[in-house]
């Protein structure tokens, strides 16, 4: 177990070209031993790239990495210890799942009796036990990936287990349950996990701290709170929550204010800047419905509103603009005009779509 | 309707087995005739339409002195250069196609589409074009007429398939397999001997059955290179043709000469339609 260090790092996978695509933009990112951490952005923003880059399957073109104060950048995916899980099962049809689990410590020369305990312990896990003589081709696809797993999970002493979208496969109550294992196996081996998904309410309920990953960029890093609260760029707070945070643009009419067409809204933010590109930012969990007008309160005409169960979520319109807001499913919605406040300590100040 | 639809497809399917298996039974029946039986007219039922004999089998295993052409020496000489050359090509084809699916090569403009195309040009020329070069080439090494030499132009003849259906199949073996067998901590020549490769079983086989085929057949290359010493099957039954054709021995020596393919095919067939890695991803 180490803690990994990646130090300038930035990868194209057509380095010769003169204006080359870069699929991870220079940046510097280090992972505590024993964290939970999720990878978090779209499809094709780099976050395959860098796992690769830590288990060493592809060579960064810029940049070193490092596991404590060792550089690893050039060594062999072998004598780097890393487990990496991907997006779709991955087994090894002509062998038994023991085998299958068997392998990562059989190629590491373990004694047997120590890979037997191992395995056992890890299908017991992973709700394996009974198939363990069994080939591993006839099963099915999230039995296939529990397998993939386990190959992650029953090396102890690994730098880290990085986890490209694991569970894709697997049903929802599985996950949830796998999920839950996961921490746990963290919690007791105290292995550095890194979890890769582009679904943030797995990256939320699962890690300690979240990379978001736009474009080949780190655009923020931080714990689950964090991301949610003060989103850092209008990506994150577009990406992270659901729905996503309402963004308008917005004028600076004074320090501590702001206006949105001739409405203004006090702000907690010093803005300091006459930029034409400044946004307003609020959750629609902070948005209330309130029965008369106050500060930083506005009055939108109902477009929706939908029941959720647990919650009531509230579409509406003002200025041209939409504003959603989730509010308790109790609260009586009026059907055509509501009064909404926007709490002046929950808005978010973004200038060139960065958090002032 | 169904019941329409299952009729006209059993129906068809049954069309065109007896398609295929008429020429067989029509080389059967036409083994056990004699020159009366085959000149006398159309006739297809031994005993009720013709009396048969084994006179056009036992040409076969006669011996020239006694008018027979005895196919027992080149039916083993062809046995042994078909299987050598094909299982050297499937190593050899197997390993160049893992090289080509995995690794980029380049040298200036030649790059790995290219080196795939060089290997399957070898059979888009026709044989006679290599022939001069073949027996020059024997020749200087002093392995005309040697069973050595045949083996050695069909390796040359025959990797070009292992490689096309190779590179094909690996192609389609998804790389995660390998990186995960890196990442459990398998060198790339473990990973590829330990992983991919008991994976790839089916994909040999076809390309083995291929190039089995393809071995098996020629007649160009056996007659071009060999004179006396050695003979492969396809030249020997040529050698049956006189001045009157024995539609008998030429039937029975085709059937002798097809079963071995037969046999393989059986066992072949059913990785045929399932020659991938199905179920090794998702």
């Amino acid at each position: 177990m180490a803690k990994i260090i990646l130090d300038n790092i930035a990868h194209t996978y057509e380095p010769n070209a003169n204006n080359p695509i870069f699929a991870l933009k220079e940046m510097s990112l280090s992972w505590a031993d024993g964290g939970r951490y999720a990878l978090l952005g779209p499809s094709g923003c780099g976050k395959t790239t860098m796992l690769n880059i830590m288990s060493g399957l592809v060579r960064p073109s810029h940049g070193k990495v490092f596991f404590e104060e060792r550089e690893v950048t050039s060594m062999i995916t072998e004598d780097r210890n890393i487990a990496q899980v991907f997006q779709f099962p991955v087994i090894y049809g002509t062998m038994t799942v023991y085998e299958n689990l068997a392998f990562p410590l059989k190629c590491r020369q373990f004694p047997e009796d120590q890979i037997e305990r191992k395995v056992r312990e890890v299908a017991e896990i992973l709700n394996l036990q009974d198939y363990l003589s069994n080939r591993a081709k006839g099963l099915t696809a999230d039995q296939k990936q529990l397998i993939s797993l386990g190959r992650g999970l029953v090396r102890e002493d690994v730098a880290a287990i990085l986890m490209d979208e694991p569970l894709t496969v697997i049903d929802p109550d599985l996950k949830f349950r796998l999920r839950r294992k996961l921490k746990e196996i963290n919690d007791k081996y105290k292995t550095t996990l890194i979890y890769v998904t582009h679904d943030q309410n797995e990256a939320m309920t699962f890690a300690d701290n979240i990379i978001v990953m736009d474009q080949g960029e780190v655009v923020q890093a931080g714990s689950p709170k964090d991301l949610f609260e003060r989103p850092q760029t209008t990506f994150v707070g577009y990406f992270i929550g659901s729905p996503a945070m309402n963004l308008y643009k917005c004028s600076a009419s004074s320090q501590n204010e702001i206006s949105i067409g001739a409405k203004a809204f006090k702000v907690k933010t010093n803005i300091n800047s006459n930029s034409d590109n400044l946004k307003l930012g609020i959750r629609s969990e902070y948005i209330t419905v309130e029965s008369e007008h106050s500060d930083n309160s506005l009055e939108a005409d109902v477009i929706e509103v939908e029941d959720f169960g647990n919650y009531k979520l509230i579409t509406a319109s003002f200025d041209s603009l939409k504003i959603k807001a989730k509010v308790k499913r109790e609260l009586d919605i009026p059907s055509e005009k509501v009064i909404l406040k926007l709490p002046a300590e929950h808005c978010c100040i973004y200038e060139n779509n960065k958090l002032i | 309707m169904p019941r329409l639809y299952t009729f006209l497809k059993y129906f068809f399917v049954v069309l065109w087995a007896c398609f295929v298996i008429a020429p067989f039974l029509w080389a059967i029946s036409t083994s056990f005739k004699d020159f009366n039986s085959v000149t006398g007219g159309a006739t297809y039922i031994p005993w009720l339409q013709f009396e048969p004999t084994l006179d056009g089998w036992s040409v076969l295993f006669k011996p020239g002195s006694q008018g027979g052409i005895n196919i027992i020496g080149p039916y083993f000489n062809s046995i042994f250069v078909t299987l050598t050359a094909s299982l050297i090509s499937i190593v050899l084809g197997t390993l160049a196609a893992y090289a080509l699916s995995r690794y980029t090569f380049k040298a200036g403009i030649v790059k790995n589409n290219d080196i795939t195309f060089f290997f399957i040009s070898q059979r888009i020329m026709p044989p006679v074009v290599l022939s001069i070069p073949f027996f020059i080439f024997l020749s200087s090494l002093g392995l005309l007429d040697s069973l050595a030499g045949l083996i050695l132009v069909y390796i040359v003849l025959l990797m070009p398939i292992a490689v096309w259906i190779m590179v094909d199949f690996f192609n389609r073996v998804p790389r995660e397999i390998d990186e995960t067998a890196l990442i459990d901590g398998c060198n790339p020549f473990q990973a590829f001997f330990k992983v991919v490769l008991p994976n790839s079983v089916p994909g040999m086989l076809v390309a083995g059955l291929f190039c089995i085929i393809f071995g098996w057949i020629d007649f160009f290359f056996a007659f071009i290179l060999t004179f006396t010493k050695v003979q492969l099957l396809p030249v020997k039954i040529v050698a049956l043709n006189s001045s009157i054709t024995p539609w008998w021995s030429l039937s029975a020596a085709a059937l002798v000469s097809v079963a071995p393919l037969i046999i393989v095919a059986f066992i072949v067939e059913r990785y045929l339609s399932k020659g991938n890695l199905s179920g090794a991803l998702k």
